[in-house]
């Protein structure tokens, strides 16, 4: 027999019956003084009903505290539930196996104590009514794959100190698979011939922990393949179990908020029944640790039983690694309450644009398309253009992207651009009529990926099959990560660039040492289109084409202002590769060093540390696979020349697993079809229709004590 | 307190009792002429005053010569003729001093016009008056003397009263059985609020010596009905004592001991032959005097 409450919450109310004492106890009046000839008889009158005044007020300060404490008791609406489990496994000598579901789901808290409390308390009571006879095993269900069951022993103390220490995980269980593994640890033949064979499972009987479709357990015995008998507990008691979740969460850059505005796209689902919710109040937290912050307030409408979409907008203060997550206010499944996000904002990139070929026409200046592409809206790259001519009074060291569009010569800036990209710029060079390969070869000899050697004309801008004889991009490295913006039709936008005039490199002389450079895109004749090399700790890529509309028509395309937004980015260090999506709980997922680093720990969404294993003796650091077992922000512990520290761009997020959010419960007549039906399963606790006479509510009782202490106090008092 | 002669002797209460005369039960040890039938006849001549005759007086002792003057009979009186020597004994202890109610008379103050007006009456009819003032002892005493002077004395030492002391009406007994020879009426005013239980046995004592005993057991109405309701701290008025109650608690009890404490007085009374009148304060002082000396005239009759 237990005491469960209905609203646990007002129980705070039975503070309520301390009143009495300190109105007893600091609220009493002072007497008034009376001089009184016949105090004899006062005396004696006091001394004659002391006693009985002395039991008249414990009586009333009990009548009293009793009316107080029952009202509130009644408020709470408490009901004395007697579990029938003890009853229904015990029929019989059998071996038995007890399975307690230990999904997320069970984390639910139902009348102020989680579901997985209850379950273990009922498959504790189950144990304690075993005969001596039958041999029991236990299986914890909660982790990724069924755990493997013992053979069913009479080590009772060992199978309850099992269920006492086990915990409830944060992952999906599948209670069918469950199933299948009890009834294997029964197949043993210590679970004996002529026993009978019975599997007690503990459970909140959310559907999606279940496979109907699955074969249904049967247990191997000398005899042949039997159906074991089954009692679902149900953790619930036949209650709904609404609750509200963060499903998903997707974010995106939103160039409308600013050149650090992302869209975060969080899914809202309501599970289990219950109302359509309105005004849900859902906060954005933005960062990890002391850093997190919360920017955001909004309210969403989720409609009963579906899902809605919620979109919230925030522009970053700055750019780099970061974390972003939603939550709901706490509900009785807290576990997918809130959800995390790792993203990359982008840095703000300083790009210089030095115009060879300036034009007072617009649309034919040099610079034009690669200004309007660098400064839109939506870019982090902050373009400065000047002319050839006022290059000698610009500092390279203030920018991290040289753009030279066309430039004749660079003269004495040759040297300090070369020191420029060495200690870590980038330079992006387009070419053109201004450009002449000698001059080229003999300023920029250690910048160039291959010198230049001469132009090449595919066909004559405008006239007849101009088009059709124009180079087009034919192989193209989409992994580079400026490249890899472009997927699926997105490609398009680059394999239809028309190119008339191109400059054709020198084969076979690279300028720097072998294995340096890249050819990221060659035109349909095999000439490279776009080179890159590496010179000291700066990047250097090479068009070959002109960045204007005179040889080529790429600044037409779609494809040109992602593409030379993220080059600038990529020139400048800026880009990051693209962040994996969140997985969900139990997924294996790699976490890969950067480089020089080697990855020690990774830190938990509570901030506990869990050590990796460190690689074999002589083994280089390399990419570590992990499986995270709870919801919410990972971060990565790494060792390299800083030491050891979190790396913020190896962070990853983790979401609950969305079919432990989905606590619609299982109809207990689809259940025990599939378990053979109700001759072999039952379900046991359904609640007042499923188990009658189990559920004795309290709640009129106590304010029958309530109205009684009343009366008492009445009479007393009279 | 007001000046003698004046409250303690109000109008009303004097008219009230102006048709009636004084009865005793019995004949006291004195002289008794007119209504009174004594036992010693002329053994004092000491004229005293002259009284109009009426039926039943001596015609012997009717004054011919003041008939032939006025035509009207008169009949002498002598000092010895007085046949009522009363002693009033008034209480004059701490407890006296309470009132219940602002507004109403003090116990002793009630006490006070009670005897006064006793004294009045008695002095009037030529009877002798004398006061005895108690607290722990005899604080007090005015012999008893039938001139209309000496009424003035009585009164003054009645408005000189001042209640203080613990109640020893023992104390009054015995200084009576000592020095009152003669036989008397003993009046005696008190709430009875002694420590000795056996106050009434003192005052037998004096039934036993022939002297005549009433008691005007003189209460407030609150200490018959107890009419409080908040905590009170209760303190004695004659020692050091407090009691800490709620009226509620203690009001059944108290009631009980109260009402069972006058019966006791009541029967004690009678058993003594004592005469006993209950006199609440809030009671007009005719409505206490007139039942007691109708009473007195019909048991002198």
């Amino acid at each position: 027999m237990s005491l469960h409450f209905a609203h646990p919450a007002l129980l705070w109310g039975l503070l309520l019956a301390l009143l009495p004492l300190a109105i007893h106890l600091f609220f009493r009046r002072r007497p008034k003084p009376l001089p009184f000839p016949a105090l004899e008889f006062v005396l004696r009158a006091r001394r004659e009903t002391e006693r009985r005044l002395k039991l008249r007020r414990i009586l009333l300060f009990v009548a009293r505290t009793a009316l107080v404490a029952a009202a509130a008791l009644a408020l709470a609406r408490p009901r004395a539930v007697a579990p029938e489990a003890a009853a229904a496994v015990t029929a019989g000598p059998a071996a038995v196996a007890l399975v307690l579901d230990a999904s997320a789901s069970m984390r639910y808290q139902l009348g102020g104590r989680p579901l997985f409390e209850r379950a273990r308390a009922d498959l504790l009571e189950v144990l304690s009514g075993l005969g001596s006879e039958e041999p029991a095993t236990a299986l914890v269900c909660g982790g990724p794959a069924p755990p493997a069951a013992p053979p069913p022993g009479f080590d009772r103390a060992a199978l309850r100190r099992l269920l006492r220490e086990a915990e409830p995980g944060f992952g999906h269980t599948d209670l069918s698979a469950c199933l299948a593994a009890a009834a294997r640890a029964l197949s043993e033949p210590a679970a004996g011939a002529a026993l009978g064979r019975r599997i007690a499972v503990a459970t909140d009987l959310a559907a999606t922990a279940w496979r109907l479709d699955a074969p249904a357990p049967m247990v191997r015995t000398p005899a042949g393949a039997v159906r074991p008998s089954v009692t679902l507990l149900d953790a619930a008691r036949g209650a709904a179990l609404p609750n509200l979740a963060v499903t998903g969460l997707a974010a995106e850059p939103d160039p409308a908020v600013g050149p650090r505005g992302w869209r975060i796209t969080a899914t809202l689902a309501r599970f289990g029944g219950g109302d359509p919710a309105e005004d849900v109040p859902l906060s954005l937290h933005v960062g990890l640790g002391a850093e997190s912050r919360l920017p955001l307030r909004a309210f969403a409408e989720i409609p009963a039983a579906g899902a809605a979409r919620k979109v919230l907008s925030h522009a970053f203060a700055a750019g780099g690694p970061t974390a972003v997550g939603v939550a709901l206010p706490g509900d009785a499944l807290t576990v997918d309450d809130e959800a995390w996000l790792t993203l990359t904002v982008p840095r703000e990139v300083r790009a210089l644009v030095v115009n060879g070929s300036p034009s007072p026409v617009r649309q034919r200046d040099e610079a034009f398309f690669v200004e309007a592409a660098l400064a839109s809206a939506s870019s982090s790259v902050r373009p400065t253009v000047v002319d050839a001519e006022g290059l000698p009074r610009v500092r390279f060291a203030d920018f991290d992207v040289i753009f030279l569009l066309n430039v004749r010569t660079l003269g004495a800036k040759a040297s300090e651009l070369a020191a420029f990209v060495e200690k870590g710029g980038g330079l992006f060079l387009a070419l053109g009529e201004e450009v002449d390969p000698d001059r080229y070869d003999a300023e920029l000899s250690k910048l160039l990926p291959a010198p230049l050697h001469l132009v090449k004309t595919a066909a004559q801008r405008g006239a007849p099959g101009a088009a059709e004889r124009a180079a087009r991009f034919a192989e193209i490295d989409w992994d580079h990560p400026a490249l890899s913006v472009f997927t699926g039709p997105g490609r398009e936008g680059l394999l239809s660039v028309r190119t008339w005039r191109y400059m054709l490199l020198k084969p076979g002389e690279r300028a720097g040492g072998a294995g340096r450079e890249r050819v990221l895109v060659r035109y349909d004749d095999g000439a490279p289109a776009l080179v890159e090399a590496r010179r000291g700790e700066g990047r250097v890529m090479l068009y070959t084409s002109t960045l204007d509309r005179e040889w080529s028509d790429w600044t037409i395309r779609t494809s040109f202002l992602p593409a030379v937004q993220r080059i600038a980015a990529w020139l400048a260090g800026g880009l990051e590769e693209r962040r994996e999506a969140p997985s969900v709980v139990w997924a294996s997922r790699t976490v890969a060093p950067l480089e020089g680093q080697r990855i020690l720990a990774l830190v938990d969404p509570q901030g506990r540390e869990r050590l990796l294993p460190p690689p074999r003796p002589g083994a280089a650091p390399g990419p570590a696979t992990v499986t995270p077992d709870r919801p919410g922000p990972w971060q990565v512990k790494v060792e390299d020349a800083r030491g050891a520290h979190l790396e913020p761009r190896l962070a990853f997020a983790v979401l609950a697993d969305p079919r432990e959010s989905d606590t619609t419960r299982l109809d207990p007549k689809e259940v025990t079809a599939w378990l053979g039906g109700e001759a072999l399963a039952r379900v046991q606790g359904e609640g007042p229709s499923g188990g009658e006479g189990r559920s004795v509510p309290l709640w009129s009782i106590l304010l029958a004590v309530a109205v009684a202490a009343f009366l008492a106090e009445g009479w007393l008092l009279a | 307190m007001t000046a003698p002669g004046t409250s303690l002797l109000a109008p009303e209460v004097l008219a009230a009792l102006q048709g009636l005369k004084l009865r005793v039960r019995h004949v006291a040890e004195g002289l008794l002429s007119g209504l009174h039938q004594s036992p010693r006849h002329g053994q004092s001549v000491e004229f005293a005053e002259h009284k109009e005759y009426a039926p039943g007086d001596e015609i012997r002792r009717i004054d011919w010569k003041a008939w032939g003057k006025t035509d009207r009979l008169y009949v002498k009186r002598f000092e010895h003729e007085t046949n009522l020597r009363a002693w009033l004994v008034v209480d004059a202890s701490g407890s006296m001093g309470w009132r219940g109610k602002e507004g109403r008379l003090s116990k002793l103050e009630y006490a006070s016009c009670l005897s006064g007006t006793i004294a009045w009456l008695m002095v009037r009819q030529q009877d002798a008056a004398g006061l005895l003032a108690v607290d722990r002892a005899v604080r007090r005493s005015v012999p008893p003397r039938a001139a209309a002077a000496h009424l003035g004395a009585v009164l003054d030492a009645l408005a000189a009263l001042e209640p203080g002391g613990e109640t020893r009406l023992a104390a009054a007994a015995d200084w009576l059985v000592e020095r009152a020879a003669r036989r008397a009426s003993v009046v005696v005013f008190s709430d009875l609020l002694d420590p000795d239980e056996q106050v009434l046995r003192s005052l037998s004592q004096l039934r036993r010596r022939k002297h005549e005993v009433t008691v005007f057991h003189v209460l407030d109405p609150a200490e018959i009905e107890f009419p409080f309701d908040d905590p009170t701290l209760f303190l004695s008025m004659e020692d050091g004592r407090q009691v800490e109650a709620h009226p509620r608690d203690v009001r059944r009890g108290y009631l009980e001991l109260v009402s069972a404490w006058l019966e006791r007085v009541r029967r004690e009374c009678a058993e003594a032959d004592i005469d006993y009148v209950l006199a609440r304060t809030d009671q007009a002082l005719d409505e206490v005097l007139l039942p007691f000396l109708e009473k007195r005239e019909r048991s002198a009759a």
